[in-house]
């Protein structure tokens, strides 16, 4: 745990009360610069990496190829007033941001960051504690849907529901299959368990499924049914506007950079990796997991609410299954 | 509203819906069980204004009755009242017309196949295509001096002949557009299993509701019906040139998408003869800015990017048309939209109204 690191490091300076406090502090600033830098620099990240698929600049005015342009729209959107429609249930409707968002830091908070030490909370089962945070979801998105009084919210807030439900089954099914292989359901022993064969060699079908399932729970696009701009305008977010709104997006590259650390940490044996250090592999795969996610966005169209549930239940679930199977088969011989 | 359903109202502002087309749509679940076109909110009384104007000061307001098609709209007014006054046109003016009219028709799809893209969620399709139809705005522009609504025509010919060297640079532009086409959009669209997924057997329109609801055009080719008033009863230089009707048999979303994007490469076809047997020559203009009109009554049809479009002129003899009847074809398409809507699913309805290729400015006149 990092918190541990830093207690250990500054034991030499400092008495232990004081360092108690100081570690404290220390991480949690550090918690803040993790929190706040990762989703303005993903969010550059993404619209520099889509505007060269579109054949566009993206920003290049605010500071160095645009770098501090994300900064400056996060102080414009600070600035903005809350719109408030007359007619939302205003508990839930103002709960649910601040909901949502804190699971999604809750959720990068409990992945290591390129080392076994450089996690802000560890616990033995972090990998259970994740799938709760992910089924956590559909339940809020329906109370916002709700609270919003509005006809398009319900509509993607239902498929939304509908489309969570069916593909977490299928996400389970696959953290089983793992747990299986390796023994464990704690992140840091998966990654050492692989650090000969990557998991991906052992459960192909299940890195599949676990690569689409997971798109479809953060309903990162193509699968952003619920709140398909085109149709539904926002979906279940058509009520929120400024902060609220803001807090939304950031809590949606906070999930894609979890889940790209997930899919490097479960399948593509996280740090481990020849001549360079591991953190540095660790990284330069989920720089690279994370590209793939993105470009997925820009290429490809949605499909629509039914045929996503029907490859769901039809061909995910049941691949995830018989690779479970085949592992637990193989575990016995 | 009875039964458990809710009523959706769709539009008049809302992202997918091209402009200000208000659908009102009754769902039950995630079906549409019956669906309401609302017109007429960008009515600006064109035909009226036509009675207000000399026939040359009607160009203005004929380039916003088709925005992304704006030319043809151009031509047709133009031959209408050359017809109406029995004005035979230079040669050269005829080859410029067809082939501004070709360009306006490929940007025209263009944008259709772009927007079409967005509505499937691919904002990434909706951009290239307007890359591509950038290069033909570039050159209309210098051919022209206008994009969006370039008023280049007047009665009697065209304001300004082609600029030197302009044929070069169509034909580096149409070479370009034809291999993004043939390449990058049929890896994005025609040839995407996701596309084809939504796409393919969605909002079929059959052959009796296209002939009860005079669907014309593309929308109605797509259905089978081998009909263009280019081939049909070939105005300007269109009985020269060597094209071929595109049809589909498919009369789905699918097949709508495809007759514009292999009519995009028929277009191009066709610029390129007309360039290579272009005559030489001023375009003089053989009318002057404001002149009389014999009184009577005349109908011109020409096929234009979205349909046959028509426009039926009574003069009386004065400075001023005594009447204007424009039939715009996009109009016709939305007469059929609910009857195709019935019975599809909410997201399926976005995209099928997509594929009709309405232009609000020409559906409410």
């Amino acid at each position: 745990m990092i918190f541990n690191e830093i207690y250990s490091m500054l034991a030499y300076y400092l008495p232990p009360k004081a360092n108690l406090i100081a570690s404290a502090l220390a991480t949690f600033v550090l918690i803040l610069i993790v929190l706040i830098a990762t989703p303005i620099i993903l969010g550059w990240v993404d619209r520099k990496f889509s505007a060269r698929i579109q054949s566009r600049y993206g920003p290049i005015y605010v500071g160095k190829f645009g770098l501090l342009q994300n900064f400056a729209d996060v102080i414009k959107l600070m600035g903005k007033n809350f719109v408030t429609n007359q007619y939302v249930d205003r508990f839930s409707y103002n709960l649910i941001p601040i909901l949502s968002s804190a699971l999604s830091f809750l959720l990068i908070a409990l992945l290591p960051f390129g080392a076994p030490s450089l996690t802000f909370i560890s616990l033995p089962y972090n990998l259970l504690f994740i799938y709760i945070l992910l089924a956590f979801s559909p339940l809020l998105i329906i109370i916002a849907s709700w609270g919003e009084n509005n006809k398009f919210a319900v509509l993607g807030g239902f498929r939304s529901a509908a489309q969570i439900t069916t593909y977490e089954l299928a996400l389970i099914v696959t953290f089983i299959s793992i747990g299986m292989v390796n023994g464990s359901y704690d992140i840091i022993n998966v990654i050492a368990s692989q650090s000969l064969i990557w998991n991906i060699i052992y459960l192909p079908l299940t890195a599949v499924v676990f690569f689409i399932g997971s798109i479809a729970v953060i309903e990162r696009a193509p699968f952003d049914l619920p709140e398909s701009s085109q149709e539904l305008q926002a979906g279940w977010r058509i009520e929120y506007s400024g902060l609220k709104y803001g807090l939304f997006m950031i809590g949606d590259y906070v999930k894609l950079l979890a889940v790209s650390i997930l899919f490097v940490s479960l399948f593509l044996g996280g740090w481990s990796g020849a001549f360079l250090p591991g953190i540095i592999w660790f990284w330069i795969k989920t720089v690279v997991a994370l590209m793939f996610l993105m470009s997925l966005r820009w290429s490809l169209g949605r499909p629509r609410i039914d045929q996503l549930l029907s490859i769901g239940w039809k061909w995910l679930l049941p691949l995830s299954v018989i690779n479970l199977i085949i592992v637990e088969v193989m575990m016995l011989i | 509203m009875e039964g458990r359903g809710i009523e959706l109202n769709i539009g008049p502002v809302h992202p997918a819906t091209h402009g200000v087309l208000k659908l009102v749509a009754d769902i039950e679940g995630d079906t549409v069980k019956n669906a309401k076109v609302e017109i007429g909110f960008l009515h600006r009384g064109k035909e009226k204004i036509a009675e207000l104007r000399y026939f040359n000061s009607y160009f203005p307001i004929v380039d916003k009755l088709d925005y992304v098609g704006a030319l043809n709209w151009e031509i047709l007014w133009a031959s209408t009242v050359e017809k109406a006054m029995n004005l035979e046109i230079n040669d050269r003016v005829k080859y410029i017309r067809a082939v501004m009219a070709e360009i306006q028709r490929i940007m025209s799809h263009l944008v259709y196949i772009g927007s079409f893209g967005q509505d499937l969620g691919n904002l990434t399709f909706f951009i290239w295509a307007l890359r591509e139809r950038e290069l033909l705005m570039d050159i209309v522009e210098e051919i022209s001096g206008g994009r969006l609504a370039p008023m280049y025509n007047r009665v009697g010919g065209v304001f300004y002949d082609f600029t030197d060297g302009i044929a070069d640079k169509i034909n580096t532009a149409l070479s370009k557009i034809e291999e993004k086409v043939k390449k990058e959009y049929r890896a994005m669209t025609y040839e995407n299993s996701l596309f084809i997924m939504r796409s393919k057997g969605i909002g079929i329109m059959g052959q009796k509701v296209i002939k009860e609801n005079g669907v014309t055009g593309p929308n109605m080719r797509a259905s089978g019906i081998k009909r263009d008033l280019r081939k049909d009863e070939p105005y300007l230089v269109y009985d020269k040139v060597d094209f071929e009707i595109i049809t589909e048999n498919d009369s789905d979303v699918y097949a709508r998408f495809m007759v514009r994007v292999r009519e995009i490469l028929e277009s191009i076809k066709i610029i390129r003869q007309l360039l290579k047997d272009m005559p030489k020559g001023d375009a003089k203009i053989s009318a002057p800015w404001i002149m009389k009109v014999p009184a009577g009554y005349t109908l011109v049809r020409h096929e234009m990017s979205k349909g046959e479009g028509a426009m039926f002129l009574v003069t009386d003899g004065g400075l001023k048309p005594y009447r204007l009847k424009i039939r715009s074809p996009s109009f016709y398409s939305l007469q059929a939209l609910p009857l195709v809507l019935e019975g599809c699913k909410v997201a399926d309805a976005f995209v099928i109204t997509a594929s009709m290729d309405p232009v609000m400015g020409e559906v409410d006149r």
